[in-house]
């Protein structure tokens, strides 16, 4: 396919564990595709799914979405309500024939380094199967 | 099912009218809230009445909706339980609205009666503003077809929900107020299955029943007549309702398709205004959020080649998706406010119906019941985390 096909992936990461997840894999010298826009957010439920929508109609290739493991949450349950509107979110793309497959809901912890290369890794392959993101070519959005 | 019935005497709204007459009297309830037809000009409001001589002019099933009664009901309580008590004679699409809204606490149900009555659906309100006096004949046909000897045409309960109704009432399977239409009103009136011109008072709850005792009213006849109709009925239109969404699938599957349906959308935001469900104080389509530099549009526009104006059109029916489709009742209240005829409620309804699924939720059924996304278990949507 397009060789030069470099994916945008919008990455919102949570403060306690995924931001220094992706932290420790800068750290330790990881190799993975350098396409991650990093958000930093507090906690995975603090991603609105209008964010989410909001990066893929500009054009993001990619969302990616990463928070503590269930039970790891630094507000106790942040990621299990993160989850049910992911869920939602995922459903309401399918409902109207979206790619869902854009979109990633990671679990990645402050110590898992090397889990953060492989989701980026894994994410930009997958995006480059799937091509540029069609919103991306919308004028009338 | 165990209820009371009431005879009809010149038309429908009569023994209704009569019933919430005594209740007043009775001291059952202090206020009533109704729709009646402004005296001036053919339209209708929701009126707070407190003196019952004003009864009189009262529908309590008018051919349009052009106020959703949950809204008027939340302008009413939102500040918190109200002092006296007040009978809502809604359809059963506004009673499911009015008990989401308790649940996000811009209803206090408290100190309210719920009625609700069986729906035989309602107008475009631009077809009704077009020509009234034929849109009311059209409705009052229609609503006859409920009492098939009353009618001019013996018409058949078929009828009801046909074309001339909105599309979001030709497919709605939830136009009865008991738990049949996953409803929770106190008192339901049904009309459904009247063979003998009578009506039928049909209590929920204890709430319900202690009022019906208060009036002296004997709630101990059987339903069966109207649970048949009402069954009848609703596995017509879930099989109507399942076509159209099949076909409506079509229409809107993919981001072209969407951007087709979307792109007669003038961003007047009338769908959110008209939604009895978006309550928000501050929408995030009106913030400073929403408000952006110059920078911001020409880099986008300079990505894409060139960007339209006003922007951000999808994201905002996108975003009121993600954002009300687990409370979306179906009323069909956006359609009608829509200036440029796009089908919002249809395609709003498909999505909530996939998402509710996801859940098992079924918006208004129970006022006890939390919302999904306040509440979470620790195993589940394993299939969305990768």
């Amino acid at each position: 396919m397009n060789e030069k096909f470099v994916p945008r992936i919008v990455g919102f990461l949570c403060n306690w564990c995924s931001y220094a997840g992706a932290d420790l894999a800068g750290v330790s010298r990881l190799q993975m595709p350098p396409s991650l826009r990093a958000i930093r957010v507090m906690c995975s439920s603090r991603v609105n799914p209008l964010f989410i929508i909001r990066v893929f109609l500009i054009g993001a290739d990619g969302v990616l979405v990463a928070g503590c493991h269930p039970g790891d949450c630094h507000y106790q349950k942040g990621n299990y309500q993160a989850r049910r509107k992911f869920a939602i979110l995922k459903n309401i793309f399918e409902s109207l024939g979206l790619e869902s497959d854009r979109l990633r809901l990671s679990w990645i912890s402050a110590g898992e380094g090397p889990r953060f290369a492989k989701v980026i890794t894994e994410f930009t392959e997958k995006i480059k199967e799937l091509g540029p993101n069609p919103a991306k070519e919308k004028v009338f959005l | 099912m165990k209820g009371a019935i009431l005879k009809v005497t010149e038309n429908v709204a009569n023994p209704i009218i009569n019933f919430l007459e005594k209740g007043l009297d009775k001291k059952c309830f202090d206020a009533v809230l109704i729709p009646v037809k402004v005296p001036v000009g053919n339209s209708f409001a929701w009126v707070l009445i407190q003196n019952k001589s004003l009864l009189e002019d009262a529908n309590p099933l008018p051919p349009v909706m052009p106020v959703q009664g949950a809204k008027a009901l939340s302008s009413i309580t939102r500040m918190g339980k109200t002092n006296k008590k007040i009978a809502a004679i809604m359809r059963p699409c506004e009673v499911r609205a009015a008990v989401e809204l308790s649940k996000l606490e811009q209803v206090n149900l408290e100190n309210i009666f719920l009625i609700s009555i069986d729906c035989p659906g309602v107008l475009p309100l631009k077809d009704y503003l077009e020509r009234p006096e034929e849109a009311m004949d059209k409705f009052n046909e229609i609503l006859l077809g409920a009492c098939p000897e009353r009618s001019r045409r013996a018409q058949n309960d078929i009828e009801w929900g046909n074309e001339s109704t909105r599309p979001a009432c030709q497919v709605c399977d939830k136009f009865v107020g008991t738990d049949l239409g996953f409803c929770q009103s106190d008192l339901h009136i049904g009309i459904l299955g009247t063979k003998d011109k009578n009506i039928f008072l049909i209590p929920n709850n204890e709430k319900g029943k202690s009022i019906l005792n208060k009036m002296d009213i004997e709630a101990e006849k059987s339903m069966d007549n109207w649970e048949k109709k009402a069954k009848e009925l609703m596995e017509v239109r879930k099989k109507k309702k399942k076509e159209v969404q099949e076909r409506l699938k079509f229409k809107v599957m993919g981001i072209d398709n969407l951007l087709d349906v979307f792109s007669n959308c003038i961003n007047c935001h009338n769908c959110r205004s008209a939604c009895p469900i978006c309550y928000c104080r501050q929408c995030y389509f009106e913030s400073e959020k929403m408000k952006l530099p110059s920078d911001d549009y020409l880099m986008r526009a300079k990505s894409k080649g060139a960007l339209r104006f006003l922007p951000d059109t999808l994201l905002f029916h996108l975003g009121r998706m993600t954002h009300m489709s687990l409370s979306c009742v179906g009323c069909g209240a956006c359609e009608d406010a829509c200036p440029m005829s796009i089908d919002v409620a249809q395609i709003f309804s498909f999505v909530a119906d996939n998402s509710q699924g996801l859940f098992n939720y079924i918006p208004g059924k129970n006022a006890e019941e939390p919302l999904s996304l306040r509440i979470y278990k620790e195993d589940e949507f394993h299939e969305v985390e990768t």
